[in-house]
């Protein structure tokens, strides 16, 4: 899916040859962003470090099912599930012993069903599309977006249609005050500058999801995070390629630019 | 001119290399792994596996002060240069692991000796990268009644000793010195340079059981006085100051919040 945007086109008829001369062709190479997954699938991931070799097939994880139970930081702070498949070393044993999966108020067999049968097949499955026809109920009722799972989460979150869980023992305090909005310029001159809203990423996210791992905190070092990074998976493509609204929704942090 | 307009460029084309950052999310370790240090400065020379040293372990039986002041443990890991020789002699490992030292009614193994024994077992108890050895002491079995908490080793450590379920030995016989107590200061807070973020209330009082003074003061921390140590979060992260223990064996820096936790008037 080739990139372009909307005032780039119009900019390029009318200005291209202004800019041609100063700006060299190869920064307007089209990327390629990578291919979307249907809507129900989107966020969906097969977790397979150690199920077939012990005779089950692979884990389907649906972090569409989650993030109405619970935000980011419960999970990928808090249960300290890493951002990468196949990289938590996750057993049946640990699950068993209140870690990751199997953590009180999750799936310990009470919150939600455990580690017995029948259950074993609602994660071995094998099946990135399974509970298709519950994703299409779920859908219905939340507000829309044009891309991702074609569900405006933030929005379902800040009115109440869905209210995830946001700690489970490690409470966040409600006095961390990052409001600002950040300006970020766009590394191409023709292209509105991103902004970041610290506010609705605390709403799903603990300071350590991001810092300083992802995004360090040294003042003014930002500036290497190239679009093409974090169509790599890196910087803000570590969530917005594959959970997170994805790269295509160009508008949601260039305000003034068109989506794809 | 030239020249140096070059060098000049090259310098700028470096800084930006080492202030790029990978804008990866770091992998967490597994609770049995937090702590866990492994030390080759001549083992695989002399024909052996590296060693695998458990803090989680040793932290259940002594302070911290005890291996790192008394027994003169440096804080990185192979930064000690331990020897066969020195443990032989009793030092480092050698003081306690010496086939005499009776602990929890059990005789605490000897480290190094002349006369390896035949079978190399005692050796792999230490030295045992890639050996698949079967530990003594099971992590999670050893670890099942210890008050829990996240992050790090997953174990409450202070809370254990409050409960009595730890009971951590300061003084060695003929090794520490006596010491008369002194009177710790109050908890205090340190101020935050970021607009927004809480500022950190920090207690000696805590610090002191394990740490006593000379564990941080003043080789970490030079002043006794407060302000004389100017350091930064990016500093702490890179493993310096509180990061000296923060980010590998004492609870690590995730939970932003467990330290940030005063909030600031404004």
């Amino acid at each position: 899916m080739p990139y372009k945007n909307g005032s780039a086109i119009i900019s390029g008829i009318v200005l291209g040859c202004l800019i041609g001369i100063f700006v060299p062709m190869a920064s307007y190479g089209h990327w390629t962003l990578p291919p979307l997954a249907p809507p129900a699938e989107y966020g969906n991931i097969l977790i397979n470090r150690t199920s077939e070799r012990n005779g089950v097939k692979p884990v389907t994880f649906s972090h569409w099912i989650h993030r109405q139970e619970a935000t980011c930081r419960v999970c990928h702070f808090e249960l300290e599930f890493n951002m990468k498949v196949n990289t938590t070393e996750i057993t049946e044993k640990m699950n068993k012993a209140g870690l990751y999966c199997g953590a009180a108020s999750c799936h310990d067999g009470k919150a939600a069903f455990g580690h017995e049968k029948p259950h074993c097949e609602k994660c071995h499955n094998g099946n990135i599309s399974y509970g298709k026809e519950k994703f299409a109920e779920v859908a219905a009722r939340l507000p829309r977006s044009n891309y991702g799972n074609k569900i405006d989460w933030a929005k379902a979150r800040n009115k109440r249609l869905i209210i995830p869980l946001h700690f489970l023992t490690v409470k966040p305090s409600k006095d961390v005050k990052f409001t600002s909005k950040l300006k970020l310029d766009a590394e191409w001159p023709n292209i509105p500058p991103a902004v970041f809203p610290h506010k609705s990423h605390i709403q799903w996210l603990d300071c350590n999801n991001c810092h300083p791992d992802i995004f360090n905190i040294k003042k003014k070092t930002t500036k290497h995070f190239e679009m093409e990074r974090m169509l790599k998976g890196e910087f803000c493509g570590v969530c917005h390629l594959n959970v997170a609204f994805p790269l295509q929704d160009c508008g949601s942090c260039h305000p003034g630019m068109q989506s794809e | 001119m030239k020249k140096s307009i070059v060098v000049f460029c090259l310098l700028l084309v470096f800084a930006g290399t080492v202030w790029a950052q990978t804008g990866l999310k770091k992998k967490r370790p597994l609770p049995h792994d937090y702590g866990k240090v492994v030390i080759n400065n001549y083992s695989e020379r002399a024909g052996l596996a590296p060693v695998v040293f458990d803090h989680w372990i040793h932290r259940s039986k002594f302070t911290c002060r005890l291996c790192h002041v008394d027994l003169a443990f440096a804080m990185k890991a192979g930064a000690t240069g331990i020897k066969a020789e020195d443990n032989m002699k009793g030092f480092y490992c050698g003081t306690c692991h010496n086939g005499k030292m009776v602990l929890d009614t059990k005789v605490v193994f000897e480290a190094c000796s002349k006369t390896a024994p035949e079978d190399k077992k005692r050796c792999e108890r230490c030295h045992s990268i890639g050996k698949n050895v079967k530990k003594e002491y099971d992590f999670y079995t050893y670890t099942e009644k210890f008050p829990k908490e996240r992050f790090g080793n997953g174990i409450n450590w202070e809370k254990a000793e409050e409960d009595g379920i730890i009971k951590l030995t300061d003084y060695l016989e003929g090794v520490s010195i006596k010491r008369t107590g002194m009177v710790v200061q109050k908890d205090f807070s340190l101020e935050t340079k970021v607009h927004g973020m809480q500022n950190v209330i920090f207690s000696h009082r805590k610090h002191t059981v394990w740490n006593g003074c000379e564990v941080c003061h003043p080789e970490i921390f030079v002043g006794v006085k407060k302000g004389n140590t100017k350091y930064s979060m990016p500093e702490i992260f890179e493993g310096k100051f509180c990061g000296v223990c923060h980010t590998n064996v004492a609870f690590p820096l995730t939970d932003c919040q467990r330290c940030h936790t005063k909030t600031v008037q404004q």
